[in-house]
């Protein structure tokens, strides 16, 4: 269903990966999917669901431009990636990568894809002591955007830096990519906010996942306060955290769980923040790994962040990108249409469509 | 250093989520030539979330009834292309055909006589290259039974 809404409600048909691996929905199936949601639009991963990708055949577009008109759904994004590690003894050169970004340039613009979530060399932030984020390589550098601005300028396409956690939109090590932007005079770069860099709680779905794993209840629940209270800007003294887990016996699930939740549990991008980049911003990734059946989502604020993009004057798509099912996999096949569902609800009550 | 053996810990839970899914049965018997079995195949899947050139596959070691196959011996067919596995793994392996995400690789193990049919363990390390994350390598064991 298109409108004229400044904030349009979508899904990233990553967030339905589950059913489509195991054959259960096909691309179209996915799309049919979104449209029942009465939201707007939806991003593609072409390396997950078109087979003819990266040369995609008149057919094929055609078929799915006629989808597009039967289901009333925008087409949104397209998802890049940057394979530098092509081969085993050998990198992609900065010349073979630009190739191979315009691959992705023009299938964007043969599907009507207007924005592709670029993967630049920050898309998990600078890599640095404090940092979890380790590339074993360089992904797409300014001097590759820069040279990929005209392209987009004649394709009709912008690139979307995705700002993913452990860095955020507001990371000065962005800026970089707009620079090249600003010189060139070509607008054809922006900021993407991933919701993961909004994170205050760990979801439910990776709670019961440790939980089943045979973490401790008791220990997982205290973590999992401790980690929020990280999480929400709070200073944690983490030998006091070690102190309680020897004192209560805390066995390998319980540790593993305070390492990756608690240890390096980034401190969440603040929804001030939000609202002040919102006018900005090209693209939003809806990141959520649970959702109740009435809509609620522990892990973001998402009533805070609607409220902070409103106010801040966001025009463009909040695609739900649904990663519960790395939590979940131990118990069949997960609800992942379901989810994004429920996460609709959530949207459609804050923003009133 | 230890944010890195965290970071691979939680991308092994974050990608495992295909582990368990890389070994399947389908299709799973010997290959003939001309009236004679010269070998096997098994037909697996992806561990990751996207299809790969297969340029980006890392390494394939694959068991079975605990003796390890030779790589010389393993030929790659997916997507109506063929390759050597060891052909995969050249400098100038070509970019364009991709092992698409949740359709088979089919892997013949060249070997005289084939497998003898009925159940056999397989167990599979399963390595692919992603660039924004360090190589993921994926381990899966089955029983596998062969026709």
């Amino acid at each position: 269903m298109r409108t004229n809404h400044d904030i349009k409600r979508g899904v990233s048909l990553y967030s339905y990966q589950n059913h489509y691996y195991f054959k259960k929905m096909s691309l179209e199936d996915c799309i049919a999917a979104v449209a029942d949601l009465d939201a707007e639009g939806f991003e593609i991963m072409p390396e997950m669901m078109i087979p003819e990708f990266p040369h995609i055949s008149d057919d094929f577009a055609a078929k799915w431009h006629g989808w597009m008109q039967q289901y009333d759904v925008t087409p949104i994004a397209l998802t890049h990636f940057a394979d530098r590690l092509m081969w085993k003894n050998r990198q992609m050169t900065d010349d073979e990568l630009y190739e191979r970004s315009v691959l992705y340039i023009k299938a964007a613009n043969k599907l009507g894809c207007k924005v592709i979530r670029l993967m630049h060399s920050y898309h998990g932030g600078k890599p640095n002591a404090s940092s979890m984020y380790i590339s074993p390589c360089d992904l797409i550098n300014p001097k590759i955007v820069e040279r990929l601005l005209p392209v987009c300028e004649e394709y009709d396409v912008t690139m979307a830096l995705e700002c993913h956690a452990p860095t955020s939109i507001d990371d000065p090590c962005h800026q970089e990519y707009l620079e090249v932007a600003e010189k060139t005079g070509i607008k054809r770069v922006g900021l993407m906010a991933d919701m993961s860099s909004f994170q205050i709680k760990d979801s439910k779905a990776s709670r019961d996942f440790h939980v089943r794993k045979g973490g401790n209840p008791d220990i997982i629940d205290y973590l999992r306060e401790v980690g929020s209270r990280k999480h929400r800007g709070e200073e944690i003294d983490l030998d006091e955290v070690r102190a309680y887990l020897k004192e209560h016996n805390a066995n390998e699930i319980d540790w593993a769980y305070f390492n990756s939740r608690v240890e390096f549990a980034m401190v969440a991008t603040t929804n001030e923040t939000l609202k002040k980049y919102a006018s900005q911003l090209v693209y939003i990734h809806a990141k959520f790994l649970w959702a109740e059946e009435d809509g609620t989502i522990e892990e973001i604020d998402y009533p805070g962040a609607i409220k902070a993009l409103q106010e801040g004057g966001y025009k463009g798509f909040i695609n739900s990108e649904f990663e519960g099912n790395r939590w979940m996999s131990d118990l069949g096949l997960t609800p992942e249409i379901e989810m994004v569902r429920r996460q609709h609800v959530l949207f459609k009550n804050l923003l009133g469509y | 250093m230890a944010e890195e053996k965290s970071m691979m810990k939680k991308e092994k839970a974050l990608h495992g989520i295909y582990e368990q899914h890389i070994l399947t049965d389908v299709g799973a018997r010997s290959v003939y030539k001309n009236g004679k079995r010269v070998g096997y195949c098994i037909n697996i899947l992806i561990n990751y979330y996207r299809g790969l050139p297969l340029s980006c596959i890392d390494s394939i070691e694959l068991w079975v009834d605990g003796e390890q196959v030779r790589p010389e011996d393993i030929t790659c067919q997916t997507n109506g292309k063929e390759y050597p596995y060891l052909k995969l793994l050249s400098d100038d392996m070509e970019t364009d055909t991709y092992w698409l995400f949740g359709d088979y690789m089919r892997l013949t193990i060249a070997k005289e006589g084939g497998i003898t049919p009925g159940a056999h363990e397989v167990r599979i390390r399963l390595g692919t290259r992603r660039s924004y994350t360090p190589t993921l390598v994926s381990e899966c064991t089955k029983i596998i039974t062969f026709a």
